[in-house]
């Protein structure tokens, strides 16, 4: 049975948390979900940036429209009730009335095309790359490979919850991640190789289906240094849930290092997690 | 045994007969049958979806844990069988089999559906689907695994190479059945109401309710065979060797989609589109005032019929399409909101000037506008593929689906169901109940499927057995929605238990003067065999 | 048979058990073709004839029940016709019901049209370059000049032929409408035979298995589905011919040899399809 009076707890904690975060505006880590909170997570990529404006943008189309809705509904519940109006009008047409309201939607429909478009060209149209990475779905784990910089296919897999080391998250933390230097525009090339997996990136508004016999590309440009998890978005079996996504973003001569340390090994990992400390301890300072 | 039936035509025969059941040709009976059987496959699919939202309630494996749910895969098989359930079983039967064959002909004032015979073979089919479904359930699927758990889409190569058990197979035969079965259904509702409307009927003073069916039947006549070929095609990559998804053949896996969601889509609109109609008639009801722009509202359904054949791709913005397609698909999407602004606000003008009653049904149908505005919205977000790149296959999908579906077409159904309960059953029901059922039903629909947008945003994959801890708090908060609405379903049994113990007489029109279609002239249950003579219509 | 009481002219038909044993042989024939293809039962279960992996019992029963439905169900349908229940507004019902039951058909074929013209147009995807031609690789197609040709020249006189027996019935010629008949059963059968000598002349597999590909999976599920179809049809004439030789057929009265020839054009509509797109342009 739940412990009932512990998650009723747990509940208030979280709802005033939630509030407070709300309330401090956006205080959420870069790259991972945020407990409680509410709206995407803090973009890093200008696909994300873009996708996250254009949202804001609806936002601010479908809220005021439910809320019309809302209010109508509401007065004519309070104006109309048959203790307000015990005679009903027998109205049925208003030619102009209806024009309006087919109207007035064509015209909100054209506002949200309008940079619809732009936006969904922007990001299927892939710039000049710096480097490709070619990710492949296997049931049930990732395999990644660097075409530009010579270094063949390495396997990353989820890090079992009994195996977690400090800092690293459950169901989102792998054991050997893909890694991108700050600032190069990446092509991603997706397929799988036995049924549909997706790569998706939540910081970077990546998401592309991984098909067998397809090869399908997007790109990203990563502006911030830092770690940033995905999961797997297509359902894919038993494991679906298990197969995430984790990138690390660092410099450009962090990322030749570890290139040369070779890449799905120990050592390529130690480059990292130096890099990570380092940065770790850099912040640290700042605050 | 038919002979002796026939000289018995006019009385009504006795409700423990087996046979009036079994070999019913009267579309009352089949229609009141559709509706049990609704009843039946939307407490499973209901109780599929408690368990989900129980392992979902916190970080970890609570459910699903190679204990006695079975592990991992069984929570897959229990969405899939979810979502199949509730569709197919729950909605189609509740909505066009059920309120569809009581009130098409009681409406346009004929005395039964054309092809009475055909009408029972579309109900009993559904049946022998369901066994079949719930029998794939529990033979092999993937490895040894049980069950089919690939999602209702039934996406390959997971539903061909992914599932190599014959779960699949019993699956893909039930869903054929069940399609033939909407086949034979939707041929006898176009004949009925091209051919059957009362003398003076035309087709321009037809009750809504009978517009949406007709809508509805044709789309569910042209886009099921293509479903069925794609499953035909399913079966034989399966079975037969054939290469129809299969790379390594040629084939190729987004053809499955493309196929899939030209049926998908139309389908979606078929669940909602009956809803339409019950939702017209309570408006007009209970504001006691003649519908809003009936042409208006009529082809406004037609043309969500129509466009809802040439959206499909909308579902498949991440498969790699050409950006140019998308952007096709993007603009038609969005023009789906047009006709359906003009049914929402068609219904607040119905309101606008009335004399409102806020009797049972009426709670339920305000309750529908305004859920499905919220669904509907957010439809409009996902429908442009640069946003729904980010949300694909994300909770938000998930909370927008359930706005339209478990907020939308359920209250519908349940707004028909507590508008023609008595008319259907003869007896009075408790309406306090029914309000306390919707009461709970409101507010626990919101609380597990509003929070599931945050999740969305915050980027959780559906169709996960466990998800990051940053997850957390909102699927707490979902969960403890889903028991607020289990009282709702309490109180939905005790209004039947009620009805059933007290059996109050009902009258004939408990609704007043705005009650004005046909099926309010007939007594509460209507004759066994009405409109003996067929009523004039000015 | 409607009530005796009322005063229209719909058809209340008799409760029947037909609804419920077809549903029933349907759901048979689904658990028997599962249990033939995969297997629900082990090979040393008693019920291996009936369910185990490739077995036939199951199917069987499943069919028989399927088929038996169909003679009874029909069967009453023409006995109630020649009862007199079929007034001109149930006629028309009828009409309406095969114009819908055969849209629903057409929506059919579209799926594996789709299949076909998806590879035909779109094959350059194809990452295997053998497969991402049209032709694939080592698929010899048919010349549709040899028997598609004469199939599709069969089929359109066969519709000349349904058309000829059905003015003959309205003129009351009640031996150019057997012989026209006769005839049409003729071709379907030279129709589908010729396509039987084809399959077995093809160059292509059907299965992956036997090194088939995609070509030869839309070619045969096509062609085959159509193939089906003209048999069904074939046998819906014969037994109209059966009826017309039995009487049962009048120059006003004669829908089920209508909605056969109706079935026969739609057939016939398909096949030029599929001939001017799988065999002459595709070809
Ligand atoms: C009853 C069922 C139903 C209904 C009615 C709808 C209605 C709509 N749906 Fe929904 N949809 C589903 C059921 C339904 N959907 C399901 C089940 C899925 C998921 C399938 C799966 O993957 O499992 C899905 C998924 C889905 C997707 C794919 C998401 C993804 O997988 O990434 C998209 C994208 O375009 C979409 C769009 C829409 C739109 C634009 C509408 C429109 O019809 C909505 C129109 C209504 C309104 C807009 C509100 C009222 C209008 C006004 C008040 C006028 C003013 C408004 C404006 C100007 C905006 N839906
Ligand atoms: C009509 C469709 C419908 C309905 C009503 C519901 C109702 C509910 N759904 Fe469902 N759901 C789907 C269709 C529906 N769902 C689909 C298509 C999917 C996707 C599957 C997939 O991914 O493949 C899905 C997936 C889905 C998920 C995502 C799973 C995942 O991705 O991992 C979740 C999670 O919370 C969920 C929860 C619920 C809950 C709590 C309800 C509750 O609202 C349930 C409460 C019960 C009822 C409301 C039923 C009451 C009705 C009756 C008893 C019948 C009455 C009849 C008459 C009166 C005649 N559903
Ligand atoms: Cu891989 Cu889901
Ligand atoms: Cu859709």
């Amino acid at each position: 049975m739940p412990d009932l009076y512990g998650e009723a707890m747990r509940f208030l904690t979280a709802i005033a948390l939630t509030w407070m975060t709300a309330a401090a505006g956006a205080f959420a880590t870069p790259g991972q979900p945020t407990d409680g909170n509410l709206g995407f997570q803090p973009a890093v990529t200008p696909i994300m940036e873009r996708i996250n404006e254009f949202h804001n943008l609806l936002l601010w189309i479908i809220i005021p429209i439910t809320i019309f809705v809302m209010g109508l509904l509401l007065w004519v519940m309070i104006r109309y009730n048959r203790k307000a109006n015990p005679t009903p009008s027998k109205n049925s047409h208003n030619t102009l009335l209806e024009v309006v309201w087919t109207a007035v939607p064509i015209l909100i429909l054209v506002v949200i095309a309008v940079f619809s478009f732009p936006l969904l060209y922007f990001q299927d149209e892939i710039p000049e790359a710096d480097f490709t990475i070619k990710a492949t779905g296997y049931q049930w784990y990732w395999g990644y490979e660097y075409p530009d910089q010579d270094v063949p296919e390495y396997i990353s897999t989820m890090v079992a919850e009994e195996d977690l080391a400090e800092g690293q998250l459950r169901n989102l933390s792998v054991d050997y991640p893909l890694v991108v230097p700050v600032g190069a525009t990446v092509r991603l090339q997706v397929t799988a190789a036995d049924v549909i997996h997706n790569w998706a990136m939540p910081a970077f508004g990546t998401k592309m289906d991984a098909i067998p016999g397809r090869i399908n590309e997007a790109w990203f440009q990563v502006n911030e240094e830092g770690t940033y998890y995905g999961q797997c978005s297509e359902l894919c079996g038993i494991r679906h849930a298990f197969m995430p996504i984790e990138v690390h973003a660092v410099s450009q001569d962090v990322f030749d290092a570890w290139v040369a340390a070779g890449p799905g090994s120990d050592e390529a990992n130690a480059v990292i997690a130096e890099y990570s400390a380092a940065r770790e301890t850099r912040l640290a300072q700042l605050d | 045994m038919s002979a002796d039936a026939a000289t018995h035509d006019d009385h009504t025969p006795s409700m423990w007969d087996w046979r009036r059941w079994v070999f019913s040709t009267n579309h009352k009976d089949i229609g009141t049958m559709y509706l049990l059987f609704a009843i039946f496959a939307g407490i499973i699919g209901g109780g599929l979806s408690g368990l989900m939202r129980w392992e979902l309630a916190e970080p970890g494996l609570q459910v699903f844990n190679n204990g006695f749910w079975g592990n991992e895969h069984n929570y897959n098989v229990a969405t899939t069988m979810h979502g199949l359930i509730m569709i197919f079983f729950m909605v189609m039967p509740a909505m066009i089999g059920g309120f569809g064959n009581w009130f098409v002909p009681l409406m346009i004032g004929a005395p039964d559906m054309a092809f009475p015979r055909m009408n029972n073979i579309s109900f009993w089919l559904l049946p022998f689907a369901f066994i079949l479904a719930v029998m794939s359930m529990f033979v092999p699927g993937a490895g040894g695994d049980m069950g089919f758990g690939g999602g209702w889409v039934l996406y390959p190569p997971l539903s061909t190479s992914g599932h190599n058990g014959p779960a699949m197979d019993l699956l893909i035969l039930s869903l054929h059945i069940a399609g033939v079965s909407s086949i034979l259904g939707s041929i006898n509702f176009i004949t009925t109401i091209f051919n059957m409307r009362a003398p003076g009927m035309t087709i321009h003073k037809m009750p809504l309710f009978v517009w949406s069916v007709l809508v509805t039947v044709f789309l569910l006549l042209l886009s099921l065979p293509v479903l069925a070929g794609a499953l035909t095609m399913l079966l034989t990559d399966r079975n037969f060797g054939t290469a129809f998804f299969a790379p390594e053949g040629g084939g190729d896996p987004v053809m499955y989609q493309h196929l899939f969601w030209f049926f998908g889509h139309p389908e979606v609109y078929i669940l909602i589109l009956p809803g339409f109609g019950i939702i017209s008639h309570i408006v007009s009801t209970f504001s006691r005032k003649p519908i809003f722009g009936y042409l208006g509202m009529a082809y406004a359904m037609v043309a969500i019929g129509f466009i809802g054949f040439i959206v499909w791709a909308h579902h498949m913005y991440t498969v790699g399409m050409p950006v140019d397609l998308k952007a096709y698909f993007v603009a038609a999407t969005m023009v789906i909101a047009v006709p359906t602004g003009i049914k929402i606000f068609s219904w607040i003008a119905t309101m606008w000037g009335g004399s409102i009653e806020f009797r049972t049904p009426m709670m339920w149908a305000i309750g529908f506008i305004f859920l499905f505005t919220v669904g509907g919205v957010t439809g409009v977000v996902l429908a442009n593929a640069g946003v729904d790149q980010a949300l694909h296959d994300t909770y938000y999908v998930v909370a927008h689906f359930h706005y339209v579906l478990s907020l939308g077409a359920v209250f519908a159904i349940f707004a028909g169901w507590y508008y023609w309960f008595e008319k259907i059953f003869g007896v009075k029901y408790n309406s306090l109940f029914a309000r306390l059922q919707f009461l709970f039903f409101f507010v626990g629909a919101n609380i597990i499927f509003f929070p599931q947008h945050f999740l969305g945003l915050q980027g959780m994959p559906r169709r996960y057995v466990d998800y990051a801890d940053g997850h957390a708090f909102w699927n707490m908060v979902s969960s403890w929605g889903y028991v607020v609405m289990l009282i709702g379903m309490a109180f939905f049994f005790l209004v039947l238990i009620d009805a059933i113990i007290r059996r109050r007489k009902a009258d004939a029109n408990p609704w007043g003067e705005g009650a004005t279609t046909l099926e309010w002239t007939l007594s509460s249950p209507p004759p066994f065999h009405q409109f003996s003579e067929l009523p004039k219509i000015k | 048979m409607a009530g005796h009481a009322a005063k229209h002219d719909y058809h209340l038909v008799d409760p029947s058990p037909w609804p419920f044993v077809g549903s029933l042989g349907a759901f048979l024939l689904a658990v028997g073709a599962v249990g033939n293809m995969k297997g629900l039962v082990g090979a040393d279960h008693p019920l291996a004839f009936m369910y185990g992996d490739g077995s036939f019992g199951g199917l069987i029963l499943g069919f028989a029940v399927v088929i038996y439905t169909m003679i009874g169900w029909w069967g009453d349908v023409i006995k109630e016709s020649r009862q007199g229940d079929h007034t001109p507004v149930v006629d028309l019902h009828l009409r309406y019901g095969m114009i819908m039951f055969i849209a629903s058909e057409v929506m059919f074929f579209v799926a594996w049209f789709w299949a076909f013209f998806e590879y035909a147009i779109f094959h350059e995807v194809r990452l295997d370059p053998g497969l991402a031609q049209w032709p694939p690789a080592g698929v010899e197609t048919f010349n549709p000049w040899h028997i598609p040709l004469m199939n599709t020249l069969i089929l359109l006189l066969s519709g000349t032929t349904v058309t000829w027996a059905h003015h003959a019935l309205q003129h009351g010629d009640r031996k150019g409408a057997k012989l026209g008949l006769i005839f049409t059963v003729i071709l379907g059968v030279c129709f589908t035979s010729l396509q039987v000598v084809e399959y077995m002349e093809a160059h292509f597999a059907f299965s992956m298995a036997d090194g088939g590909n995609l070509y030869g999976s839309t070619f045969f599920m096509a062609t085959g589905f159509h193939g089906a179809h003209v048999v069904i049809g074939t046998i819906f004439l014969a037994v109209c011919l059966v009826r017309l030789l039995a009487g049962q057929f009048t120059p006003e009265k004669h829908f089920g040899l209508e909605a056969a020839a109706w079935y026969w054009h739609f057939v016939d509509v398909v096949w030029l399809f599929l001939f001017a797109f799988v065999y002459v342009i595709f070809g």
